[in-house]
């Protein structure tokens, strides 16, 4: 129901926003130590040269550790939450969602990633506690070679 | 760990994969959103998750999907590849859960030459109640 969203939340549609990182060994090893995640290749070198991969590489979902913005904390909400679910419509909370991730290109250190990122909808349907906002926010991983090397689309639900 | 694969030709739709146990903790949580750059005080700030209705703290859902990740990992033993992993978090979890991952191949088709499957995912708490469900597809390489 798009006539309910106000045009000033509509209008970021398509917005996108592009940023460039690069891959370091203690981001990978970092991020597999915080999803608990014991796996050699993510770490041991000489471990990883026995794979098919010859060399460490990411996790499936380590491109999340460069998905939110790194806006600085002054442009966060009051609840800190993620800045891509920040648009002008009548709901304040982050109730949840969900994800669609996928995988094309494994990260290894080393590489550049560039994170492109937009909303592509934004909409509303009435919950069994009142009116549910859903923001889908769709965010592309390139690498040095611009291949996309991952994508995902997370759908944001707000409410009052 | 009778369901390891040894050759896809064998894994038949209805194979169950290996069930997995997580059991995050406050300082999981804290490393995961410091990783991500997720500074949503729901997953750190007890009081404040207390206030939005929360039991506590809780997972991230993008920890969750890493879960799931590592349920499918851990079946294919670095020989294959997750190509697409869908999840939703469909009640909260919250540090001290006791959350068990399972999957179950729901589909296989082949797509370029490669055989692909598809598995419905599942995650429970220690009340057996549903936290997350997922569909994952993965390709082995041979």
């Amino acid at each position: 129901m798009k006539n309910e969203i106000p045009a000033d939340a509509l209008k970021l549609i398509g917005m996108e926003k592009r940023r460039e990182y690069g891959v370091t060994k203690k981001d990978i090893r970092r991020f597999a130590q915080a999803i608990g995640d014991p796996n050699p290749l993510y770490y041991d070198e000489a471990y990883a040269k026995t794979t098919r991969f010859k060399t460490i590489v990411a996790p499936p979902l380590f491109c999340q550790a460069f998905a939110f913005e790194d806006v600085p904390p002054e442009q966060l909400l009051p609840d800190g939450s993620p800045v891509e679910a920040d648009v002008p419509i009548p709901a304040k909370r982050l109730v949840g969602g969900g994800s669609v991730f996928e995988n094309f290109i494994r990260f290894k250190p080393g590489d550049k990633i560039v994170v492109a990122s937009k909303i592509t909808d934004i909409y509303t349907k009435q919950g069994k506690r009142g009116r549910l906002y859903f923001i889908v926010h769709e965010t592309c991983f390139y690498n040095q070679r611009q291949e996309l090397a991952a994508k995902e689309v997370t759908t944001f639900i707000k409410r009052m | 760990m009778e369901n390891q694969i040894h050759g896809t030709d064998v894994v038949a739709v209805g194979t169950k994969l290996d069930k997995l146990v997580k059991k995050p903790d406050v300082k999981q949580l804290f490393m995961f959103s410091a990783i991500t750059w997720n500074r949503h005080a729901i997953h750190y700030n007890r009081q404040r998750a207390r206030e939005e209705g929360l039991p506590d703290v809780v997972v991230q859902r993008g920890l969750i999907g890493n879960f799931f990740a590592q349920l499918l990992d851990q079946w294919m033993q670095d020989r294959g590849d997750i190509l697409r992993l869908e999840w939703k978090v469909v009640r909260s979890a919250i540090p001290g859960d006791t959350l068990t991952c399972s999957g179950v191949v729901r589909r296989k088709f082949s797509r370029r030459g490669d055989t692909l499957f598809e598995c419905d995912l599942e995650m429970v708490n220690q009340e057996a109640d549903a936290i997350a469900k997922g569909v994952g597809t993965v390709r082995f390489n041979n």
